[in-house]
Order: structure tokens, then C-alpha cells, then sequence
């Protein structure tokens, strides 16, 4: 299955290369081809932690230009592809990837029932926020909560190689949405460095990530109700010289959301219990399972047609057995200090059309703890001394 | 402390889902149960071959879901400026959605790259001009605007 995935993954890289050449043709059919894009550019400073650089210095890395395309080969295929290029200090590995780029095949397309099938890389449609977190414009804070959006995964969840099923219905009781979708993600070294440790010399490979969620807008209501579940395996090999063992690792996330709209605003919200288990990795033979919990809750409010405030908490817990980390420096041996078992964060952001297409948001967040600061298995406790930090960011963002 | 924080968000739950049930959305907005007389009218091309559609049919060609016609023909959406009185009007009574839930979902499709956005025109005059020329073409007017050669549907709850 690996071997299909890589395959997949250089397909995909052939894919956009055809993607590029029709992107240069000089007669865009507006029928049947579509392009956007988005710039973002901002500052950001983070203080007391590694989040976006080590110094706490104000740091221009804010960047995010995003080049989309989608083109209709019939009225049920289109091809779709989004080239990215990040510089996220040390939140993402900086540079150009694609986010996706897949064959969409509308199988079926009745008045109540449409059924989509993709191929390629596809987007993570299972979360609120996951098909889109890429985009700085349609994310409501430009550091999303970190529980459920941790950033240092963010190339690993954004989507993946392999196949995905998407089934809208709409039935007497409401409109239901189902997702499906089995694949991989390639994970370079610097990556897997960002989220397991900056000491692993090895290779890390993706094994499989296998999703499901279920959303439900009831009729008459203003709500939005979802469940979803993820399941995925990843393996880490040793080189020679390796202080780190051979390892494997099992992700399983549970998580429920929900969102109410009102004209001049709106409630979100996603709770999640995810279970972690290492095998070997820290010493041959070794096991550890832990499961962590997380929640937050996202306001938002409409001041006028262009200015929207925001408020967010967002809770997250890594052993729910353990939720203040006391065990951590029992079982480092004092190296990890508590505070490294969780993460509060507050935050309150502004944001503001200039233009119908320019858009300037500001914020500010009030962290206690470090829990979601990567790398993830073997955190960074040189640079994260501090119980507290907080961060501030602006970006200025136009899209086409 | 954690007990007393979702407790705190178990209260929230509750209250909305109270507020949000039919019976007091009706209660609060009798506006609701009036006539729908005034609504902004959804018409389409002479071509289409539908009389009627549901509200939820309605919602699904606007949130670019349902993409063709049950002939084959595809489906060409047509929309106001986002800040006109009509489109918010359309949007509100018709689809049963705010502007900005419309908007956000028009971005994800394009960002995410599982759809189009709709075409949006300038002026009531232009989107009529539109649906009579374009095969598979939908779209909304006032409710006293003219509507010839084209084709007024029916939007059942």
C-alpha cells in the first residue's frame, strides 16, 4: 500500500506539471477553467516560546501565497490542484508544496443526493476548518486553536495521497454530509523533526490516515452538528549513530463539533479525545499509550459589513489522566517540566475588509502552558522555560 | 475547576438548542408564517425542464452542490451583488441561510477546489438578460420585476 501511495505521489507530481503548462496557455475558457490565488503577508511576534522563532524577536515569517486551479474535462470530472508557498518561521517548514491536487468525479448528482469520488491529493473535509486552513482567508484567526489545529501537523492533515467519498442527502429531517477517505502523506525529514523531535536522524513515514465524519444541518435550525474519526499509523527507522530507537506510532482522534449561526454572529466549537501509543522509538521494546483531550470555543461577531470581532479559548490536555503533567518530570527525570502536559489558550482577534478582496486582521493570544508547542514526542524545553506566553500577529491578506 | 467550565458550556448548549427550535423560531418571527408573496422570485432559463423545487433543492444549487439539471443540462448560477437588499433578502427567505454562511461556503469551494463559485451580476436587468440567454441559467428577482422569457419556478417549504 505504501508503494501505491508514493506512487500517487509522484502522479501527482506529473499531474501538476500538465497543471502548470495549461496554467500558460494564453486563452483561459472561462467555461471550463477557473484560477485563483491569494496573498498574505504579516508580522508576528511570539514571546517566551518557540512558536515562531526562538529569539522572540518580531518576525516577518507570515507569508502564505496560494495558486488554485480547476479544470471541467466533463460535467462530472474536473481536475483540481493548489500550489502553496509557506514561510511560517518555525510553525512550517518553509517553501512551496502542493496542498492538493485531484480528479473529482461526480458520480451522482441527483436533485437529492450527490455523490463525489477524488483521487490524487485530496483536502481533509472532516473538520470545521480542516478543507480551508490553508487559505488565510477563510480562516477566522490566523493561529487557529491549537488542540484541534496543531500547527506543527499541519502539512500532515491539511490532506493526503489516496482516495476520498463525499455524499450530501438531503432528507426530511435535515441536510446530511458524509466524508470518507483512506490515504498517506509524505513526510519529509525537517517535518517530521518539527513534530516528533529535532534530534531524529531516521526516516518517518505516514502508514496510512483513515477518516470518517457525519455532519448534520437539521432543517428549520440554525445549527450544525458533526462527529468524526480518524485513524492512522505512522513508523520511524533508525539510522546508524540514531540516539532513538525503532519506532511506530498510533494516532486515533474522536471528535464532535458543532456551530450555531446568527445574523451578526456565530458560536463554533470541536471537542476531541485522541489516543497516542508509541511502541519502541524511546527504547526497544517499550510501549506508552496516553489519550489527550482538547476543546474550544470560537465567537464571532459581525460589528459591521466589514469588521468581524473574535474570541476564542481553546483547552488542551496531552494524558487526560494526568491533566496538570505532574507525572512529566517523574518520568523524564525532571528534564520535561509539567506545564508541558497542557495548553490554555485565550485569544481575541479583529478583522477588516479594506477592499471586497484586501483584508487586514490583527490579534492576540494568551497561552499558559506549552503542550501544543512542537516538536511533539521530545519538546523543546530550552527555549520553552516559560509557564506563560503570548503571541500577537498582524497579516494583510488580498485574494483573487 | 474543568466540571464548572463544562457545565458553563453544557448551559450555552442548552439555551440555543431551546432558542433554536421551530416553535420559537416561528414565535419570534411571525413575519415567518406570512405570506411569501413578497419573496424574491427564482427563475430559470425556458429550457430547464422543472416546475418546482424544494427549499433544500434550492440550497443544494446554491451551495454549488447540484451541478446539473435531471435533463443533463448543466446548472448556471446567477447571483446579486453580496450587499444588495435582494440578495440578502434571497438569501435569507429562500435559502434559509445568512449572506456570510453562503459566502464562506463559495470560498471553501474555491480554495479547497470542489467547486465553482456562482457569477455574480450587477443589476436585476443583467441577471434577467442572463437567464433568458443562458441554457441551464438560474437566478432570483424582485418580486415585481418582469420576468419575460423566462421562466418563474415554484420553491416549496
Amino acid at each position: 500500500m505504501q508503494k501505491l501511495f508514493k506512487s500517487s505521489h509522484n502522479a501527482a507530481g506529473a499531474l501538476l506539471v500538465a497543471l502548470g503548462l495549461c496554467q500558460a496557455t494564453p486563452v483561459i475558457a472561462s467555461e471550463t477553467w477557473h484560477w485563483h490565488g491569494f496573498v498574505a503577508q504579516g508580522l508576528m511576534r511570539s514571546a517566551d516560546s518557540n512558536f515562531v522563532n526562538n529569539d522572540g524577536a518580531i518576525s516577518a515569517e507570515l507569508t502564505e501565497f496560494g495558486l488554485n486551479s480547476t479544470w471541467k474535462l466533463s460535467n462530472t470530472v474536473r481536475l483540481a490542484g493548489q500550489l502553496m508557498y509557506l514561510d511560517g518561521g518555525n510553525r512550517f517548514q518553509q517553501g512551496g508544496r502542493i496542498d492538493y491536487l485531484f480528479l473529482n468525479w461526480t458520480a451522482i448528482n441527483d436533485m437529492d443526493w450527490q455523490l463525489d469520488l477524488y483521487a490524487g491529493r485530496y483536502k481533509n473535509n472532516h473538520w470545521l476548518y480542516s478543507a480551508t486552513r490553508d487559505v488565510a482567508i477563510t480562516r477566522p484567526l490566523i493561529v487557529l486553536p491549537q488542540s484541534v489545529y496543531f500547527d506543527a501537523f499541519r502539512d500532515i492533515a491539511v490532506g493526503s495521497d489516496g482516495l476520498a467519498v463525499t455524499s450530501t442527502h438531503n432528507l426530511n429531517f435535515g441536510e446530511l454530509e458524509l466524508n470518507w477517505s483512506l490515504g498517506a502523506t509524505p513526510i519529509p525529514k525537517e517535518q517530521s523533526q518539527r513534530v516528533i523531535s529535532t534530534f531524529i536522524n531516521g526516516k518517518t513515514e505516514q502508514d496510512f490516515v483513515h477518516q470518517f465524519s457525519v455532519f448534520l444541518r437539521p432543517a428549520q435550525s440554525k445549527s450544525q452538528w458533526g462527529i468524526s474519526l480518524l485513524d492512522s499509523d505512522f513508523n520511524y527507522r533508525r539510522v546508524a549513530n540514531d540516539i532513538f530507537a525503532d519506532g511506530d506510532f498510533t494516532v486515533q482522534r474522536v471528535m464532535a463539533n458543532w456551530r450555531y449561526s446568527e445574523q451578526d454572529w456565530e458560536l463554533s466549537s470541536e471537542v476531541f479525545q485522541e489516543r497516542v501509543s508509541v511502541y519502541g522509538f524511546y527504547a526497544p521494546g517499550t510501549e506508552r499509550t496516553q489519550f489527550g483531550w482538547g476543546a474550544y470555543l470560537l465567537g464571532s461577531y459581525n460589528l459591521s459589513a466589514q469588521s468581524t470581532l473574535y474570541l476564542s479559548h481553546d483547552h488542551f490536555f496531552a494524558n487526560k489522566d494526568d491533566k496538570r503533567g505532574y507525572l512529566l518530570p517523574q518520568q523524564s527525570g525532571g528534564l520535561i517540566p509539567a506545564y508541558f502536559g497542557y495548553q490554555r489558550d485565550t485569544a481575541l482577534g479583529l478583522s477588516h475588509n479594506i477592499q471586497p478582496n484586501l483584508r487586514l486582521k490583527m490579534e492576540y493570544h494568551w497561552n499558559t502552558g506549552t503542550g501544543r508547542l512542537g516538536p511533539n514526542v521530545v519538546p523543546d524545553t530550552v527555549v520553552n522555560r516559560s509557564r506563560h506566553h503570548e503571541l500577537w500577529a498582524v497579516q494583510l491578506m488580498y485574494w483573487f | 475547576m474543568i466540571k464548572s467550565a463544562f457545565g458553563f458550556l453544557l448551559l450555552i448548549f442548552s439555551t440555543l438548542l431551546w432558542a433554536d427550535s421551530p416553535a420559537v423560531a416561528l414565535a419570534d418571527n411571525p413575519a415567518q408564517a406570512d405570506s411569501t408573496a413578497t419573496q424574491p422570485l427564482v427563475v430559470v432559463h425556458t429550457a430547464v425542464a422543472v416546475q418546482s423545487l424544494t427549499a433544500a433543492q434550492l440550497r443544494s444549487i446554491y451551495l454549488k452542490r447540484q451541478v446539473i439539471w435531471p435533463d443533463g443540462l448543466p446548472v448556471q448560477v446567477f447571483v446579486l451583488p453580496l450587499q444588495s437588499a435582494v440578495h440578502k433578502e434571497f438569501s435569507q427567505t429562500r435559502l434559509k441561510l445568512f449572506p456570510y454562511q453562503l459566502e464562506r461556503n463559495w470560498q471553501k469551494l474555491t480554495f479547497s477546489g470542489i467547486g465553482t463559485p456562482p457569477t455574480e451580476v450587477s443589476s436585476a436587468t443583467d441577471m434577467l438578460r442572463l437567464i433568458q440567454t443562458t441554457p441551464g441559467a438560474i437566478g432570483y428577482l424582485p418580486f415585481d420585476h418582469e420576468t419575460t422569457d423566462a421562466k418563474v419556478i415554484q420553491i416549496k417549504p
